[in-house]
């Protein structure tokens, strides 16, 4: 019961990470290969406020996800928008982002793993379970960023055209949505998000400069079992992807725990290559 | 191109002095350093021409190396419990690859694109994972070590070839990968234009009648059969196999093989060749700046493409076309 609640605490910030991925590929159509990148820089970032100059954690947060925001559009700008989404190309590049970001932080910070001190160090008990308060704030933090996503993708005029511009890029382009702005605003949202969800983190597992790869993949895993581009997909997968990393430890073994999703994955597509919520 | 194609004996003998060359390269480097990225470059060279035959038909696998870990794995382990020969492991290690890749091919043929990318990129996680929770089979976390090295060969009973040392398992490797590029190149010639249909428009190919499932499972199980071949290769030439997510079977080695097809230069055969060989090599050279050398790596990747979106293949093109905007240009104006 212990780990399943941790599961499901990891999973909310890996549903940060995939709406991100998932945003992006529904408004770019490309596959953003250096977001996992992005993640592991907002680890670092708050390791760089918090260990290295002292900020408290509630400067450092916000200070976190404006590293993103920034360095989401400066990936869109200057990266993928000369391209002018062609598949590969687009991917290289993001490959060759993914490269060089990753021994940046290598040169920068050293191979070693470092850690943040918990912004939370106390356990609670709730129901007789002992949760670590700082997995509940990060479970908190997430769902008031989902929520917060949900109401800009809803309510706000740009979050519509967003979401326009996610389901037909063409349709919307008519409806006078310049295609340009909502690929540097996805840019710029998933990276904050993604950013954010490696801040929370970082605070519960140590940091080292290849952390970006697994977040990638579970990233990859939860659009895959939500559907490309679908959010409330996203949400599902992320949530399956919890739960299994929170019982196949304790009921199987690692080994299980290590396999098990990407198996559930590969059936998914297997039986519906489109993804469970994804339409073509 | 006014002043015509060079004819193809020029070309052809080119290329045989080329080959020549390349045997000569133990022998002036002495080296073993040099010698042991040379003999990276060989097998990177395979895994990029394998990929690129799986590109032909349009999909993007990003799986390689899970199949590259197949051939690796399951010759080390031939050769090293049974005591078989190594030639005929390395060609079990192939022809295993290929039947995983031939039973795998329904399912993963049926996605399309991105999903394609991402389920040979599962695929091969899988299997690293796999061998990686069997310790009896992969070593656990310390590998599988003291792999043989090939039997030494009797050339009409004049001299004895042994395979113990570097220079002359290069030579092996070299063998080895000119014939299956050899094998790759007729292949292509016979399939590559129905290969190119199908690529271009699979409906319409279809609707020609091109069985297009046909033609991704040949192209497919090729290419994966080639990456087991190359798997076994290195297995061989390291004598130590580990299935550590930062060492050669991690993701990130089927990212290096595709972008070394791309920056290469998919559109040719020797594309990737050259991609590979100037892609393995530029770090080395990188070498002395230590940490800052995968900047350099990426930083070239951007680069090529950003300014040569058809690769370092197409470098003479480019040239001509630089030259003709910025000096010839210049020189015209009146």
């Amino acid at each position: 019961m212990q780990s399943f609640i941790n599961g499901l605490a990891l999973g909310w910030i890996y549903i940060l990470i995939a709406m991100g991925l998932s945003l992006v590929f529904g408004t770019m159509r490309i596959l953003q290969f250096a977001h996992g990148e992005v993640y592991m820089l907002g680890a670092y970032a708050v390791y760089d406020f918090v260990v290295l100059h002292g900020l408290p954690f509630l400067v450092a947060m916000p200070l976190c996800m404006a590293t993103g925001l920034v360095l989401g559009l400066i990936l869109e700008r200057f990266f993928f928008r000369p391209l002018g989404g062609e598949f590969l190309p687009t991917i290289m590049i993001a490959l060759g982002v993914m490269i060089v970001l990753q021994a940046m932080v290598t040169v920068g910070f050293g191979v070693t793993p470092k850690s943040v001190p918990s912004f939370a160090p106390h356990a609670v008990e709730v129901l007789g379970l002992r949760l670590g308060s700082d997995r509940l704030i990060a479970v908190a933090v997430s769902i008031a960023l989902i929520l917060l996503l949900y109401f800009f993708l809803k309510r706000t005029k740009l979050g519509l055209a967003l979401t326009a511009a996610a389901q037909h890029r063409e349709a919307s382009l008519l409806m006078g949505i310049n295609p340009t702005h909502m690929s540097l605003t996805a840019m710029a949202v998933g990276s904050a998000m993604a950013s954010v969800a490696g801040g929370l983190m970082g605070s519960i597992f140590p940091l080292n400069p290849v952390m970006g790869g697994t977040a990638l993949m579970k990233g990859l895993i939860i659009i895959i079992l939500g559907g490309m581009g679908s959010l409330p997909g996203v949400l599902v997968g992320g949530l399956i992807l919890g739960f299994i990393d929170g019982v196949a430890p304790v009921v199987s073994g690692p080994a299980t725990a290590a396999i098990a999703p990407l198996f559930i994955v590969t059936m998914i597509l297997v039986l519906r290559p489109q993804g469970l919520f994804g339409h073509e | 191109m006014s002043k015509g194609r060079p004819n193809t004996w020029a070309k052809r003998s080119a290329l045989a002095i080329l080959i020549v060359l390349l045997f000569c390269v133990p022998a002036v480097l002495q080296n073993d350093y040099w010698l042991f990225v040379f003999c990276l470059a060989w097998i990177n060279v395979l895994m990029a021409s394998s990929l690129r035959t799986i590109y032909r038909t349009g999909e993007l696998s990003l799986g390689q190396v899970g199949f590259m870990l197949l051939g690796a794995y399951s010759s080390a382990l031939l050769s090293k419990g049974l005591g078989m020969p190594v030639w005929l492991t390395i060609l079990v290690g192939g022809l295993f690859a290929a039947a995983v890749a031939l039973l795998l091919s329904y399912p993963i043929l049926r996605t399309k694109g991105v999903y394609f990318s991402v389920f040979t990129f599962l695929v091969a996680e899988i299997f690293r994972l796999a061998m990686w929770y069997t310790p009896g089979l992969s070593g656990g976390p310390a590998g599988l070590s003291k792999i043989p090295p090939p039997g030494a060969i009797n050339l009409l009973g004049i001299t004895l070839i042994t395979f113990t040392t570097k220079s002359s398992y290069y030579c092996l490797l070299a063998v080895v990968v000119l014939l299956s590029l050899l094998v790759l190149f007729r292949v292509e010639r016979s399939l590559g234009f129905t290969w190119m249909a199908i690529r271009q428009n699979d409906d319409l190919a279809e609707s020609v009648g091109i069985n297009v499932r046909g033609h991704k499972l040949v192209a497919f199980v090729v290419g994966c059969f080639f990456a087991g071949i190359a798997g076994g290769l290195f297995a061989h030439f390291m004598h130590l196999l580990t299935t550590d997510a930062t060492a050669m079977f991690g993701m990130l080695t089927s990212i290096y093989v595709a972008i070394y097809m791309v920056a290469g230069g998919e559109a040719r055969m020797a594309g990737p060749i050259v991609g590979a060989v100037v892609l393995t090599l530029a770090p080395e050279v990188a070498r002395p700046l230590k940490e800052y050398q995968p900047i350099v790596f990426g930083a070239l990747v951007i680069f090529i493409m950003f300014f040569m979106r058809q690769g370092i293949i197409a470098l003479p093109f480019y040239l001509r076309l630089w030259w003709d905007r910025t000096l010839g240009g210049a020189g015209k104006a009146p």
